[in-house]
């Protein structure tokens, strides 16, 4: 199966050179599939943890936006129970010029500012807004059960 | 053509069951939403009118393993039904006993099953099976384990 050189370039461009705190790598049996970790933005609950994500480059890529997910479970309002993300870059902000390394940048930084007004998990998120300090507390202990 | 993996796959496959199915005659969904690995699920079939399964509800369990969709997933009935690809020990269903299912193919989905069980259940052939007693259940079963010892 051959791969668009678009889909190459990246690829090579990410394996030589990833952005600090994030690792991406095709799979084996399918390059379009890549195993993904991010790191916690520092000075944030998730700061510490390492976290494992997928991504899947459609057939429409790059006029279709990746599709992203995360494996490591993540207390987090913009994050739900299966790992979906909530970030509009991924949906309708979609544009063609943006990248995965794009993509990994802005879902690390949507680590560093969660947004409770914007849920995609809303239990999490209605935790946030009664007690934001009880919320953090919580991230920081799933931070240290899970994504190390 | 890109391949789309399990994960995704299946992702795409629950928001399309969290929508509900065209006339609502099938639906399913994930039997814990807190299931990253996204094994199990449950299934419902409504019974096609002008049949002896009018009127009831039919539940089933959808296991799907690692290899999904590559491989179909395990598929039971948890409440008793009277329809030949059906093991009447178990509510295991013999998915090479439905022509349209028979061979496999990677773009099936649990809409596709679901929706060709159905349809078996309007055949001619089997429209009038006499039905068992309402409510009766098959017992319940590991599937986890059972699609772990299934030959392909």
């Amino acid at each position: 199966m051959s791969l668009p050189k678009r889909i190459l370039k990246e690829t090579e461009r990410l394996l030589a050179d990833s952005p600090p705190g994030i690792t991406a790598a095709p799979k084996d049996d399918n390059l379009r599939h890549f195993d993904v970790t991010v790191a916690g933005p520092d000075s944030s609950p998730y700061q510490g943890g390492v976290f494992k994500l997928e991504l899947f480059l459609p057939e429409e890529y790059p006029m279709n936006p990746p599709k992203v997910r995360f494996l490591t479970k993540v207390y987090h309002p913009n994050i739900d129970k299966l790992g979906r993300i909530c970030l509009d870059i991924l949906k309708d902000k979609w544009s063609p010029a943006l990248q995965i390394r794009t993509v990994l940048l802005s879902i690390q930084a949507l680590l560093g500012a969660p947004n409770p007004d914007d849920p995609l998990a809303n239990d999490v998120a209605q935790h946030w807004k009664d007690d934001e300090k009880d919320a953090i507390a919580e991230a920081k202990r799933w931070t240290q059960q899970y994504a190390q | 053509m890109a391949k789309v993996p399990r994960s995704f796959r299946l992702l795409s496959e629950l928001e399309h069951g969290e929508k509900g199915i065209g006339d609502g005659s099938c639906s399913y969904g994930l039997k814990d939403g807190d299931d990253l690995a996204m094994y199990e699920w449950n299934g419902t079939i409504l019974g096609p009118p002008h049949s002896s399964y009018e009127n009831r509800i039919f539940s089933l369990s959808i296991y799907c393993g690692d290899k999904y969709p590559d491989l179909p997933p395990l598929v039971k009935f948890e409440s008793k039904v009277n329809l030949p690809c059906v093991d009447q020990q178990n509510g295991l269903v013999d998915l090479s006993r439905i022509p349209s299912l028979a061979n496999w193919k990677r773009d099936f989905t649990l809409e596709t099953i679901l929706v060709e069980l159905r349809r078996d259940m309007a055949s001619p052939v089997n429209r009038k099976n006499p039905q068992p007693l309402e409510g009766a259940e098959y017992p319940p079963a590991d599937l986890q384990t059972l699609a772990k010892n299934r030959k392909v």
